[in-house]
């Protein structure tokens, strides 16, 4: 087991004052809360700086926790504490207040041990779930993420999700379980959705239901497609002698290649709608084309002789008349 | 069990789909009622549709995650009734930020071609 630096988590000294450390824990909660921040360990800092807290909080942890930090770590970082150790200000007494002591680490378990017990839930009624005995309680509900390529999203597909469910065992003590499902998901999700599976949240606890697990879709980017509502969007480059005469050019689409006629006399930026290649639904969306005049990289000498008559042909034309240029 | 047996089928949950009674928003959040009450009033959470009767409201799964994202926030971050309801504001805009970003990144990326 590794020796926890409760100091360095929040970062303040040894020598700091119970205001100091309040004010460093205030800042640093605020800055890794899971529903604020978007870093990806924002979840576990914010564990680690709750769980650091909660010992230099209390005067009494924080002369135990001390004592241990001056004797109980070895030469190699690890750590155990001394034969016989027994916290004397324990956990699930007056000292505990509003944090979930069932996230702690074993650090914290091993010196002040009992947190781990999920009786000792908080008492302020908002312990998200906690266990209590004799008490007949639905499941928690579990919420997971799902990242979706745009192709699964749009024609639906079979995912497996996991994620972790909290079991009680025999002595009422949450037990972490990973679970594993397959799931079908069907055609048409978009970003930000959710999908519920009834029951496959945690367990009932004493015969009550079980939660439901709720799965929030997240489209991956797509190097070609953009999603806008229902509607699929693609740039497509057109060579200026397709844009100027028109042409049937191919164009992709989720569902694979299809033929788009280009009109006549198209510009950049001109939008072609593709009925029904968006997402499915009751209001199916479109793919939307977007031309795009793009110009070959070099011109061969006869070429540049054409654009040279262009020129002269069309010496009216001011593509800045806009610019008032 | 066969690998098709365990293949489960899921439930869309669209705002205008599955919705939750005052009782089932509490049992699903942990909560108190007034507490649901309360961020009612204070335009955090709304129902699905405006109706005065308490026991009519219906609450969609996005004012559940709502309801327990401002648990959390009011469990560790001590923040009160106004505190929160600016702060979950705050949040979702800058969640519609960052995907507006996103998209339009991912949009000039695609007209430069790279």
């Amino acid at each position: 087991m590794d020796f926890k630096d409760y100091y360095a988590v929040l970062g303040v000294s040894e020598s700091a004052t119970p205001e100091e450390v309040k004010k460093a824990y205030r800042k640093l909660a605020r800055k890794y809360h899971p529903d604020v921040s978007k870093e990806d360990n924002a979840s576990d800092k914010f564990k680690d700086v709750g769980e650091a807290y909660e010992v230099l909080k209390d005067p009494e942890k924080r002369a135990e926790y001390d004592q241990l930090r001056k004797y109980g770590t070895r030469e190699d970082g690890s750590f155990q504490p001394p034969p016989g150790w027994q916290s004397a200000s324990g956990f699930g007494g007056g000292g505990y207040t509003e944090a979930d002591a069932r996230q702690f680490s074993d650090f914290f378990e091993e010196i002040f041990g009992g947190g781990r017990h999920a009786g000792a839930s908080s008492g302020a009624g908002f312990g998200g779930g906690g266990f209590r005995q004799n008490v007949r309680m639905r499941g928690e509900d579990v919420h997971a993420r799902l990242a979706l390529f745009l192709e699964e999203a749009l024609n639906g597909c079979e995912k497996q999700v996991s994620f972790t469910v909290h079991d009680a065992d025999a002595h009422g003590r949450l037990v972490p379980r990973q679970k594993t499902l397959k799931v079908k998901i069907p055609a048409g999700m978009r970003d930000g959705q959710h999908i519920r599976l009834k029951g496959q949240g945690a367990p009932g606890v004493g015969g009550g239901q079980p939660g439901d697990l709720f799965i929030e879709v997240e489209l991956a980017p797509h190097p070609h497609f953009t999603v806008e509502g229902h509607d699929v969007l693609v740039t497509v480059p057109i060579a200026p002698w397709e844009a100027a005469l028109g042409a049937t050019v191919t164009v992709p689409t989720v569902g694979g290649k299809v033929n788009v006629k280009v009109p006549r006399g198209s510009t950049s930026g001109r939008k072609l709608r593709l009925k029904g290649k968006g997402f499915p639904g009751k209001h199916p969306g479109d793919q939307i084309v977007i031309l795009q005049v793009a110009m070959p990289e070099q011109h061969s000498h006869e070429a540049e002789k054409l654009y040279e008559q262009l020129a002269e042909l069309e010496k009216n034309f001011n593509p800045r008349s806009k610019l008032h240029v | 069990m066969t690998d098709k047996d365990q293949i489960l089928t899921v439930e869309v949950i669209d705002t205008n789909g599955n919705t939750f009674t005052l009782r089932e928003i509490c049992e699903r959040g942990d909560c108190h009622a007034e507490f649901v009450i309360k961020l009612v009033d204070y335009g955090i959470i709304s129902p699905v549709e405006d109706v005065r009767e308490v026991r009519q409201w219906q609450f969609d799964v996005d004012a559940l995650n709502r309801l327990q994202k401002a648990m959390r926030l009011q469990r560790d971050l001590k923040l009160n009734l106004p505190g929160l309801a600016v702060s979950l504001d705050l949040l979702d805009e800058v969640q519609d930020m960052r995907r507006e970003v996103a998209r339009l990144n991912q949009r000039l990326h695609q007209l430069l071609g790279e």
